[in-house]
């Protein structure tokens, strides 16, 4: 075939002309593996680089791998940041990764940290699945895993839970919510904002909304149910499409507190973002205690917020890694019950919410 | 003049850095000089098992980039290859899975899940090649609705939840090096072949370089552009059965982060944004390139953001030193 020549061509032109031949394709790309395996030959483990702390005992510190699938949240940073403190707090070195919510990489971040050999994982996986490869990969290293807030789908190999009672604490936020409406004295429609339903603390969420509405069908009224799959853009777009449906919705719980900002916005644009108690007030709610959801608060406007204890639980995912590695037993699950906030308890209780103490550094 | 005389010593050793430069092998010693200095700074890195995982994670993103780059050399550019990803995953793992997959647990299960996966990719690419073949649509836009489009029917198919309960044999594929490996090796030892000894090749370049030229030298520009995004999707689909196995599930969110590294590998390896231009030989050292950055900032423990940025940097940095070695080649 006749190409016009080019200046581009005449530098590269083994692409017109059959390049290289076969074999010699071959050799090069076995000449790469051949050197990454090579390369991989087991050599002694260099010094880690930052400072070596030495523990009380005199025993070598522990080092713990966390690997979270997203900072993309208030709540993932302050667990990081918790697990950070408490590691300090015990002298355990913590190295981190994020996979930015892909589950292959998380997989091969895992396999990173068990081929620096820590003393422990916690990991906050992107799904109940895709964390069952890594829970065995670390098994078959003997090297102990908590998963953190997120668990996983039921499997065989070992390791620890440390996650809320997303069910119970839901639940009695929404029992809270309800006897709110109960006092406007008329039957109030409510909507409720799911998380990604693919994750089982969303679920748990879900189930604790509708079992505490089932109990409360003299005083609310689901009218609709958004699936947001934890994206703000779609809680956004899901509340101003309910509205537009039901203007005269007066109750809304949402399964994650981030998701406040697209219902202020919704409820400004409509005249509706009333504090409690001014007429019109739509019933706020929500769940994990965060920054904003403590300002909405301390504002007024928000009602009550189901919170986890992100300190308590931090603390127990170190803690277990540390106990296991003195040779007691890790058990299946840590339950963090939380507790709800309200406007009624929230001076008493704000010191214990994460989402006050991330407020007051700002 | 005392410069004079410096000429021919100059000359020299220009000669062979300007044909080094030239050579595929550049990024390759790029990324030696890269592992020898992270090295001892990046506990683990030069381990057993770090190579092993290092490659097990390479072979997907190898894939991907082959197609690319058949896309690329081709003048035109797959977005749609995450998706597809998804897409062929999630019908796979519906197809497959121990609980209600729709072929069941017969023998030919296994087998036929592969074969719509593998045909699901390469329907994707037949519609992006027929659309900017035929309705001479620019490539970036028909990719990027693929790209939306099918991400979309992934999500709607499984409704956001990832399939698991695959069977063992299914995630081999992906899962086991010893299995993903030679299969990875071997289809881009075909790809490699396909650009370089074929007519299909041959075509694929002029085509890249100058499509209506090409046409009026006989070549046939749609069905070479179909072939080009046909193989992409191919690709994708395989690469798709190697993550859902690694991670031994389908996801509609299955290799959502990869496209940048795929691009950045591509164009690291030598291919021409702007088509006619590449190597299979390069992108393999593109790929391993852009893996080893990747790992060695993870092993060595940096915080996620100080990872992204960096991985910005050094990418960037390799793209620079690329350019001025093409500069210099075209000096020779």
């Amino acid at each position: 075939m006749d190409i016009p020549g080019r200046r581009r061509f005449n530098v590269l032109s083994p692409e017109l002309t059959g390049i290289m031949n076969t074999r010699t394709f071959l050799l090069r790309s076995a000449a790469v593996v051949a050197a990454l395996t090579l390369a991989g030959c087991d050599r002694p483990e260099p010094a880690i680089t930052s400072t070596p702390t030495i523990s009380p005992g005199g025993a070598d510190p522990l080092t713990i791998g966390v690997a979270f699938e997203t900072l993309q949240t208030e709540y993932w940073v302050a667990g990081l940041d918790a697990i950070k403190a408490s590691a300090h707090r015990r002298n355990v070195r913590v190295l981190e990764s994020v996979a930015d919510g892909d589950a292959n990489r998380q997989l091969e971040q895992v396999k990173n940290f068990i081929n620096r050999r820590v003393d422990g994982l916690i990991i906050v996986p992107k799904d109940g699945k895709t964390v069952i490869p890594m829970i065995k990969a670390a098994n078959a290293a003997q090297i102990p895993v908590v998963l953190y807030n997120r668990p996983s789908d039921p499997t065989d190999a070992p390791h620890t839970v440390v996650a809320p009672d997303n069910f119970a604490i839901t639940k009695a936020t929404v029992e809270y919510l309800i006897g709110e409406a109960r006092k406007t004295g008329r039957k109030v429609k409510a909507l409720v904002l799911l998380g990604d339903l693919g994750d089982v603390n969303a679920m748990g969420r879900r189930d604790g909304f509708e079992a505490a509405v089932k109990e409360a069908g003299d005083a609310i009224e689901v009218v609709a149910r958004v699936p947001t799959e934890w994206k703000q853009e779609k809680a956004l777009a899901g509340v101003q499409s309910a509205f537009q449906a039901n203007p005269d919705i007066g109750l809304i719980f949402t399964s994650s507190d981030f998701m406040f900002p697209s219902i202020k916005s919704v409820l400004s644009s409509q005249g509706k973002w009333k504090k409690v108690g001014e007429p019109g007030h739509v019933i706020l709610g929500g769940f994990d205690g965060d920054a904003t959801a403590y300002q909405l608060m301390k504002d007024g406007y928000v009602d009550a917020t189901g919170v986890q204890d992100v300190f308590w639980e931090s603390d127990q995912a170190v803690q277990v890694i540390a106990e296991v590695k003195d040779g007691k037993p890790a058990p299946a699950r840590i339950e963090d019950k939380g507790f709800v906030i309200t406007q009624a308890n929230l001076k008493e209780l704000e010191s214990r919410m994460w989402g006050a103490q991330v407020a007051n550094r700002k | 003049m005392s410069s004079a005389p410096s000429r021919p010593a100059a000359a020299a050793w220009v000669t062979p850095l300007r044909s080094w430069a030239g050579s595929d092998f550049f990024v390759l010693v790029l990324s030696a000089v890269y592992f020898l200095i992270l090295t001892p700074l990046a506990p683990g890195f030069a381990s057993t098992g770090n190579a092993l995982s290092l490659i097990t994670s390479l072979l997907p993103l190898l894939l991907l980039a082959v197609g690319q780059t058949w896309v690329l050399v081709s003048g035109g550019i797959d977005l749609s290859v995450t998706a597809t990803i998804a897409l062929t995953s999630v019908l796979g793992g519906l197809a497959v899975n121990e609980v209600s997959g729709w072929l069941g647990s017969g023998p030919f299960a296994i087998p036929g899940a592969i074969l719509l996966m593998l045909a699901a990719g390469a329907g994707v690419g037949f519609l992006n090649g027929l659309a900017i073949a035929r309705l001479r649509m620019p490539p970036f836009m028909v990719t990027l609705t693929s790209l939306m489009f099918f991400s979309g029917v992934a999500v709607w198919l499984t409704q956001s939840q990832p399939i698991g309960s695959l069977p063992p044999t299914f995630t081999a594929f992906g899962g086991r090096l010893g299995w993903a490996l030679p299969v990875a090796a071997l289809l881009t030892w075909v790809a490699h072949l396909g650009l370089s000894r074929t007519v299909l090749g041959r075509w694929l370049y002029a085509v890249g370089q100058n499509a209506r030229t090409a046409e009026v030298s006989g070549v046939p520009v749609r069905t070479v552009t179909v072939c080009a995004y046909v193989v992409s999707g191919l690709l994708a689909a395989v690469a798709s059965l190697f993550l859902t196995g690694q991670a031994e599930t389908a996801s509609p969110v299955l290799g959502q982060r990869m496209l940048l590294d795929v691009i950045a590998a591509t164009v690291i390896g030598g291919v021409s944004l702007y088509g006619g231009q590449g190597r299979i030989l390069g992108v393999l050292f593109g790929v391993l390139f852009i893996r080893l950055i990747d790992n060695s900032l993870n092993l060595l423990g940096l915080n996620f953001t100080l990872i992204l940025m960096t991985k910005g940097a050094v990418i960037l940095l390799a793209a620079w030193l690329d350019g001025w070695r093409r500069q210099l080649a075209r000096m020779a």
